[in-house]
């Protein structure tokens, strides 16, 4: 019975060290897919010199679940034209998609930067602003990626200790 | 029909604008200057509008336009992506939903060429509201056809006389096909978008179901490309302004295409003299010449004539404004 209550100590343990180093890699995997989007919005913009929502409407066949079908309901709904802003539409629609995935406060404010700085004559104005947002990410995937491997080793390693600790002190 | 005026302003606006979007049939202009009262042109007169939206003739009640209003309004016009309209801005206009063109003034970022890179600050907004005329040709087209074939024809038209509505409903019913002829392939060289008044590529005026129009491109270029892409039976073309575009019309007659254009001015002799062509070159490339004008503020055929022959006067009111 012990040694049963050991192994399922160890394994929790073990399992939210892992849990831990999964959401570290799935917050740098979801980094990468932001600025692979907002790559693709400066690839629109630039050689298509389509609107912002028009962007939406041809990223949507680009893209991946689950951001495809909350690009389809931006385009979806600035065609509609009620009224409503691209930067609180998108912002919106993207911010109900991005809260179930592993991302900081921080992150998603760098993704959004571009929303709120739209409205420029010039085109290449426009893009540095989506540029700023793309490259903001990118520092931080940068970060992460030369950290993460350390502190995953760590989150598992700790993980498979504290639980030896823990049926050590319980035992 | 859909409001497509309400569409224009952002969902912040739209209560105001209500009352003015219902009356949308009978609306010509609409003028925003910065500072200044919001001002109408409804069935030819001038309208206030109040601090509700309501009509008033009266400019101290009424309400004025502030700086912010115009630029939330423009972002919204352009999508909130001006940059993608910036060749459309440059010209001082953007066309919208519906065919509306709204005319822009500010101060121009020129280039060191002296070429205006664009506008900036833009205090002026003029919303020309498009109505579609259908029928307004109707009593031209009887006289420009022989023989089951439209003969090529040019409209010779004072501003704001009706030679746009004109010709979009002549290129809508060779189009579609009529009383005096069956349908056929019309090319639309329509540099400013206001033939079809196309948003996106797509018309947003009916220009009839055998109608390719090129959107935004220049008439000369626009004419030789049509030609080659897409063997049109009839070319038209909105003002004539330069030898080039006559040139790209001659190509196209010689192709053997029926042509349909339209000048400012307000008689044939004015028309030579601008562009210092004789008589006998406009007879040689039109077999019709339609010159309209104002009677009583109604925009008005005056003179319909066949090469030298004078056939028709005060020929009848083309449309109600």
């Amino acid at each position: 019975m012990r040694i049963l209550g050991g192994c399922m100590i160890f394994s929790g343990c073990l399992g939210l060290g892992i849990w831990y180093r999964l959401q570290m890699e799935g917050r740098v995997r979801t980094i990468r897919s932001l600025i692979h989007i907002l790559e693709l919005l400066i690839g629109e913009v630039r050689y298509g010199r389509a609107t912002l929502p028009e962007c939406c409407s041809r990223m949507a066949r680009y893209l991946e679940e689950p951001f495809r079908q909350a690009f389809v309901r931006i385009g979806g709904i600035m065609e509609e034209n009620t009224g409503a802003s691209f930067g609180n539409v998108f912002r919106q629609e993207m911010e109900g998609t991005l809260r179930s995935l592993p991302l900081k406060e921080e992150d998603r404010e760098d993704f959004f930067r571009f929303t709120t700085q739209t409205g420029f004559m010039d085109g290449q104005m426009q893009l540095r602003a989506i540029e700023q947002g793309a490259e903001r990410l990118q520092s931080t995937q940068e970060k992460l990626e030369r950290e993460n491997a350390e502190k995953c080793r760590m989150a598992v390693g700790l993980g498979a200790m504290g639980g030896l600790l823990l049926i050590l002190v319980l035992w | 029909m859909e409001n497509t005026i309400l569409q224009m302003f952002p969902s912040a606006y739209r209560e105001f604008w209500q009352k003015t979007a219902r009356e949308q049939e009978r609306l010509q202009e609409i003028r925003l200057r910065a500072g200044r009262p919001i001002l109408l042109y409804m069935d030819g007169r001038e309208v206030f509008l109040t601090e509700r939206g309501d009509f008033t003739a009266s400019a101290g009640c009424a309400r004025c336009a502030s700086d912010r209003e115009l630029s939330d309004m423009l972002e919204h016009i352009c999508h909130y992506s001006p940059y993608a309209f910036e060749e459309e801005l440059r010209q001082g206009f953007v066309t919208v939903a519906g065919g509306h063109r709204v005319g822009v003034a500010g101060q121009a970022v020129m280039e060191a060429d002296g070429s205006i890179r664009t506008l900036k600050n833009i205090s002026f907004i003029n919303i020309r509201v498009s109505h579609q005329k259908k029928g307004a040709a109707d009593r031209v087209l009887g006289r420009m056809y022989r023989g089951g074939r439209p003969r090529s024809t040019l409209i010779i038209s004072p501003p704001g006389c009706g030679k746009t509505t004109l010709l979009r409903d002549l290129i809508r019913q060779i189009s579609d096909g009529n009383a005096y002829g069956s349908g056929m392939a019309v090319g639309v060289v329509d540099e400013r978008s206001e033939l079809a008044g196309s948003f996106m590529g797509i018309p947003q005026n009916d220009m009839g179901m055998r109608t390719d129009v090129l959107d935004g491109c220049p008439k000369e270029k626009g004419m030789l490309l049509l030609l080659r892409s897409m063997s049109p039976q009839v070319v038209a073309m909105d003002e004539l302004g330069s030898e080039g575009e006559l040139k790209a019309l001659g190509q196209a007659a010689a192709c053997g295409c029926r042509i349909l254009a339209t000048v400012h001015g307000e008689s044939r002799r004015d028309v030579e003299r601008r562009f210092g062509l004789d008589k006998a070159f406009w007879e040689r490339l039109f077999g019709l010449f339609i010159t309209l004008g104002k009677n009583e503020g109604k925009c008005v055929v005056r003179r319909i004539e066949e090469g030298r022959e004078e056939i028709h006067e005060d020929f009848g009111r083309l449309h109600d404004f």
